[in-house]
């Protein structure tokens, strides 16, 4: 007679019951799936799927295998031939590139230099990616044939073909853009060598061979590729060891070690075009003074912090630019810890009493630890430092707006080029919002910054580079910090993986062993 | 006369309830435990073998031993004196969120009830409308918009209660509303504020001490999640939430520097809630099974 | 009761349009400029100031909330994300299954473990059992739930290396979740169960029913347990509401993409329509599960029916 309870537990058991079956319902697996698929995990889920629509990591990742370039940019950062097989200077503000014939896009329609047209003013209009292609002028891009196509610049704009390479340049196909219309982030068209299937929104991503891909020799190995996004850091090493995934990507400081001793695991480590640095407000007191920064600079173990803080991934840095980035001067001569040289200094200042600052950071756990410990060295030379954890909205406008003392921020030389590198975090026309939160300001780098960017010979500008990062090492806007690095974990079958410095690794070259 | 006779009936009133609480085994453990934890806060400065930034990078991860009895976090810092001084913000959070909301949701709720038609009507709606959003985005908003640091959590957190607040003291002032010793001050010419402070409030005040002291609990859980989506309090101030969530990096090689934490963080919610429901079984025994 | 139903439901408009009022205001005045942050601190001010206007934000406060409700009512249309340009409803709908099963597992797990215990407690009052889970569930509401999930996933993700850590498809992903979510509620129903029970043991027609002599299975659960199911309904009722809406720390430690982190992300992100339409669906969803358990509750008790006629 227990008939209530055991009706509850009845329905209790039964709603369990239709939960599991309806929820495993779209897991159920095809027993005939041709090969297995590689999965890969990430952080967060692709935000669009149109390059001109955001410019997250996340999404260059999966455009990387959809979309192709007119150039492409090798793991060695070295420039090679994509959808252009061919380009030339005809004069200082003018390339002339050569297609390929013959080239598919996914719905089938044959790439033409009217495409490539339609794309390049398409991403001028954009206000995502606008300044990926700025230099050009809409005026300059000329069809010339249905196979070649003129961009020209404004100016003389040397990091031109660097930036054709940047995800966002990825070519689009104008009927399917047009006809998509607002939508057209969920129904990508590309060359590339795969195309999306399907699109789990916050969860996967699933991509699947495409069989007309132009580069016979490099057709994608594996049929299927899904994208996964797991937020939580150490779970995509977790994941990684029970099975559930092939490919994890930025795996975390605690768990590199774990994933390379493992049996069947491999780390695949690669130094990157990441840079974290401690920035100064130049502009204001105490900091205008380039004897305090350098006095911090001194007074900081920054390779015990880094080490603390990245548990040995990433580098301590050396300058502004990491050793992947063209002409980054890897010469520079570290400050070194010596509290004793950073007491002098301060004492020159006359601020031997020390005095009361803040710093400031975001809510990530890596630069908040650097904050406190910042914190607690400081006290050597007498600042008491105040550490304030902003969220990021509200901390990229109190920097932008210069109201802060101290900062920790990273920065993504993304093209490798140096000009990306340099010319928005130190020439003075950009302080502020622009990427000089620093308000530094010094006339011969914003003059040699002013001339590499327009000067096409590469020894002229090389030489600007090295000048400009000597100078901004001795002046000390910033405390050089950690360039990043490729933390990718993958199976051991896995084979054929290899970084890109840019973090959008390439996977159709990858095969199952 | 007559205000005499209801003080000294008060007093008594809660003598007794003292004594009912006195009989209750576990709300006297809850009590323990708070008693606790507030000796803690107030002389961590003696009690807690370290400073709670005492960072020596050098010493970091120590498993929990004999000379760091709970082990040390990724910094090198004691975590059982930043346990200790935590136990000042979680307490400060706990009450002074309740505070916040107890005050302003207790005013609300008796001006409400007290007054009834258009006001009541407006009053309960908006509360209505807070009550419809949920507290922790509501929080994370708050806190969003003004800043993360102690003071503004407490403030995300107490707002996020008043509803609760507003709606209980509602509910007793309308049974007392119409009770005879109310209209007799009203007829000796006693003005509605006067009223509403020195007899409704008196008189409604068991449900609201009952929801507080279990409102300190769920300010402090609240609190310490924020804290763990990076919104609290600002380093190196040991808040315990966000203790857990630096330690969660390193869990699974030092399960020690998130647990810790977690757990006391359990505890005082565990005392809390003993005591809490001790007090609401003391001061309706009606409930009392 | 249908008019009572219509009235609860027009009710809702005005505290669905103060919801709104109250969420764009508070992302108003929140610092941070969603133009800059979709696009990242590398981006160039002029760009910047492009896709401000692009997305409005230059307009004044009222035009801009006008804007909104204009939209809402005339069109059904709450906007697009800032950031996906998807439509906001289709960005909610595509994560409100996950939420809703978490939250639907969370209280089964709940009602299965809460309601046995909690008669169980109440039949056997102070005895081993009844302590034992007594302190059982007020540990369950004591422990932080993002601190149980940290721990269940170091000892059955990690040590025993039972159970996956993340992830929300197959059923083996969401023991872990489900078990995060529920306990708390399940401790909840307990503690409503058995004293409701306790209160209707006591009850006139209940020794009436032991003085006829009929065992005391029957007793309990054919005469106690049904009038004692009220109140823990209401409890239940609410708890589904509550865990429709505040699985957020839930979810985003076991990397569940539901509801709940899409509204923190988009706070973060400073996403506003999405951040809009996301607290207006759960504070729908809430409202809803709230009246529904109201209408249960007055066929459950046939005395309250008669009071919303």
């Amino acid at each position: 007679m227990l008939k209530k309870k055991s009706f509850i537990i009845l329905t209790s058991f039964l709603m369990i019951f239709t939960l599991m079956v309806t929820g495993c319902g779209g897991e159920s697996q095809d027993a005939a799936t041709e090969s297995q698929p590689l999965i890969v995990a990430q952080r967060s889920d692709a935000v669009v799927l149109d390059p001109h629509a955001n410019n997250d990591q996340a999404s260059s990742r999966v455009m990387r295998q959809i979309y192709s370039n007119l150039i492409n940019q090798n793991e060695s950062m070295e420039l090679e031939p994509g959808l252009a097989e061919s380009w030339e200077a005809i004069d200082e503000l003018t390339f002339e590139f050569n297609l390929r014939q013959g080239v598919k896009f996914h719905n089938g329609e044959e790439l033409t230099a009217n495409d490539v047209a339609f794309t390049l003013n398409r991403a001028l209009g954009s206000s995502h990616v606008s300044h990926i292609v700025g230099a050009i002028n809409p005026d300059g891009i000329v069809v010339v044939d249905p196979y070649t196509i003129r961009i020209a610049t404004h100016e003389p704009f040397a990091p031109l073909l660097a930036h054709l390479a940047h995800t966002a340049t990825g070519i689009l196909n104008e009927k399917a853009v047009t006809e998509a219309g607002e939508d057209y982030s969920q129904s990508p068209v590309g060359t590339g060598p795969y195309k999306l299937s399907n699109w789990l929104v916050g969860e996967t991503v699933e991509l699947v061979i495409f069989e007309d891909y132009y580069d016979e020799a490099n057709k994608a190995k594996i049929e299927k590729v899904v994208f996964k996004a797991i937020a939580e850091d150490g779970n995509r090493a977790i994941e990684l060891e029970t099975g559930g995934i092939d490919i994890a990507y930025d795996i975390i400081g605690t768990d590199v070690d774990r994933v390379a001793n493992h049996s069947d695991l491999a780390m695949v480590r690669d130094m990157n075009l990441s840079t974290t640095y401690v920035g100064f407000n130049a502009e204001k007191e105490p900091f205008n003074d380039v004897r305090v920064r350098q006095a911090i600079n001194y007074a900081v173990d920054m390779d015990l912090i880094v080490d603390v803080v990245y548990l040995g991934t990433g580098e301590p840095s050396r300058g502004p630019l990491g050793g992947n980035v063209w002409a980054s001067n890897q010469n520079l001569k570290p400050y070194g810890y010596d509290v004793e040289k950073a007491k002098e200094l301060m004492k020159e200042a006359g601020l031997e009493n020390g005095f009361k600052t803040k710093i400031w950071t975001n809510q990530n756990q890596q630069r908040i630890d650097i904050a406190e410990i910042l914190q607690n060295q400081l006290k050597d030379i007498n600042i008491e430092a105040e550490v304030s954890i902003m969220d990021w909205g509200a901390y990229l406008d109190a920097t932008a707006a210069g109201e802060h003392d101290m900062f920790i921020l990273g920065w993504v030389t993304v093209t490798g080029d140096p000009d990306y590198g340099l010319y928005p975090l130190f020439h003075s026309k950009t302080h502020g919002d622009g990427g000089n939160r620093t308000f530094y300001t010094n006339e011969r780098v914003n003059e040699l910054l002013d001339l590499a960017r327009v000067n096409v010979d590469p020894a002229i500008r090389e030489a600007a580079y090295i000048e400009v990062q000597e100078i901004v090492r001795d002046e000390a806007p910033w405390i050089f910090t950690w360039t990043g690095e490729e933390l990718t974990g993958i199976r051991d079958n896995v084979k054929g993986f290899k970084n890109h410095p840019a973090g959008h690794h390439k996977l159709w070259s990858v095969y199952f062993e | 006369m007559a205000d005499v006779k209801i003080v000294k009936k008060k007093r008594s009133q809660w003598m007794e309830v003292w004594r009912r609480l006195k009989q209750n085994k576990a709300a006297m453990i809850g009590l323990f435990i708070i008693g606790v934890l507030v000796f803690t806060a107030i002389f961590a400065d003696f009690i807690a073998p370290e400073g709670y930034d005492d960072q020596d990078l050098y010493r970091r991860f120590i498993p929990p031993g004999s000379k760091h009895i709970l082990g040390t976090d990724h910094l090198g810092r004691d975590i059982l004196s930043r346990i200790i001084y935590g136990s000042r913000i979680s307490l400060q959070v706990g009450f002074i969120a309740v505070g916040i909301a107890a005050v302003i949701g207790g005013t609300l709720g008796a001006v409400a009830g007290y007054y009834g038609k258009r006001l009541d009507n407006m009053i309960m709606r908006l509360m209505d409308i807070l009550l419809a959003i949920p507290s922790i985005l509501l929080a994370i908003s708050i806190v969003a918009a003004l800043g993360a640091n102690l003071v503004n959590v407490m403030i995300a957190v107490g707002i996020a209660s008043i509803p609760s607040y507003a709606r209980i003291v509602r509910a007793s002032v309308l049974t007392i509303k119409d009770q005879e010793f109310i209209e007799a001050a009203r007829a000796i010419g006693a003005d509605d504020f006067r009223i509403i402070i020195k007899h409704i409030i008196p008189n409604a005040m068991a449900p609201i001490i009952v929801q507080a002291t279990l409102g300190v609990a769920s300010a402090i859980l609240s609190a310490a999640g924020l804290s763990f989506i990076g919104l609290g309090i600002q380093p190196p101030n040991p808040e315990w939430g966000a203790m857990l969530s630096a330690g969660r990096y390193y869990i699974r090689d030092h399960w020690h520097i998130a647990t810790f934490p977690g757990l006391a963080i359990m505890i005082t919610i565990f005392g809390l809630n003993l005591f809490g429901d001790g007090l609401r079984d003391a001061l309706d025994p009606r409930l009392k099974n | 009761m249908h008019k009572y139903i219509l009235r609860r439901l027009l009710m809702l408009i005005p505290v669905m349009l103060g919801v709104s009022f109250i969420v764009f205001t508070m992302m108003y005045i929140t610092p941070g400029d969603p133009a800059r942050i979709m696009l990242g601190e590398s981006a160039p001010t002029e760009e910047v100031e492009k896709f401000r206007e692009e997305l409005g934000l230059n307009d004044p406060f009222f035009f801009q909330y006008g804007r909104f409700v204009k939209n809402l009512v005339i069109h059904q249309d709450i906007g697009r994300s800032y950031t996906s340009k998807r439509p906001v409803t289709i960005e909610i709908l595509s994560r409100f299954p996950n939420t809703l099963k978490l939250a639907t597992l969370g209280i089964v797990v709940a009602v299965v473990l809460g309601i046995p215990t909690g008669i169980i407690s109440a039949t056997k009052q102070y005895s081993i059992f009844d302590n034992a889970a007594m302190v059982a569930a007020l540990l369950g509401v004591s422990m932080p739930n993002f601190w149980q999930g940290l721990m269940l996933i170091l000892l059955f993700s990690v040590h025993l290396g039972w159970l996956p850590s993340s992830g929300f498809s197959s059923y083996k992903e969401m023991i872990l979740p489900a078990l995060t979510l529920g306990t708390s509620s399940a401790a909840i129903i307990t503690r409503m169960t058995r004293s409701s029970m306790l209160e209707v043991i006591r009850q006139d027609y209940i020794r009436t029913a032991r003085a006829k002599g009929q065992t005391e299975s029957v007793v309990i659960n054919r005469h106690a347990l049904k009038n004692a199911l009220i109140p823990i309904v209401t409890v239940i009722g609410l708890q589904f509401g509550y865990l429709l809406g505040g699985a957020v720390l839930t979810e985003s430690i076991f990397g569940i993409s539901g509801v709940g982190r899409l509204m923190v992300e988009s706070i973060n992100a400073r996403n506003f329509p999405v951040v809009q339409g996301g607290v207006l669906f759960i504070a729908l969803t809430f409202s809803i599960v709230n009246l529904m358990v109201d209408i249960l509750y007055s066929f459950l008790d046939p005395r309250i029916k008669s009071q919303y006629k």
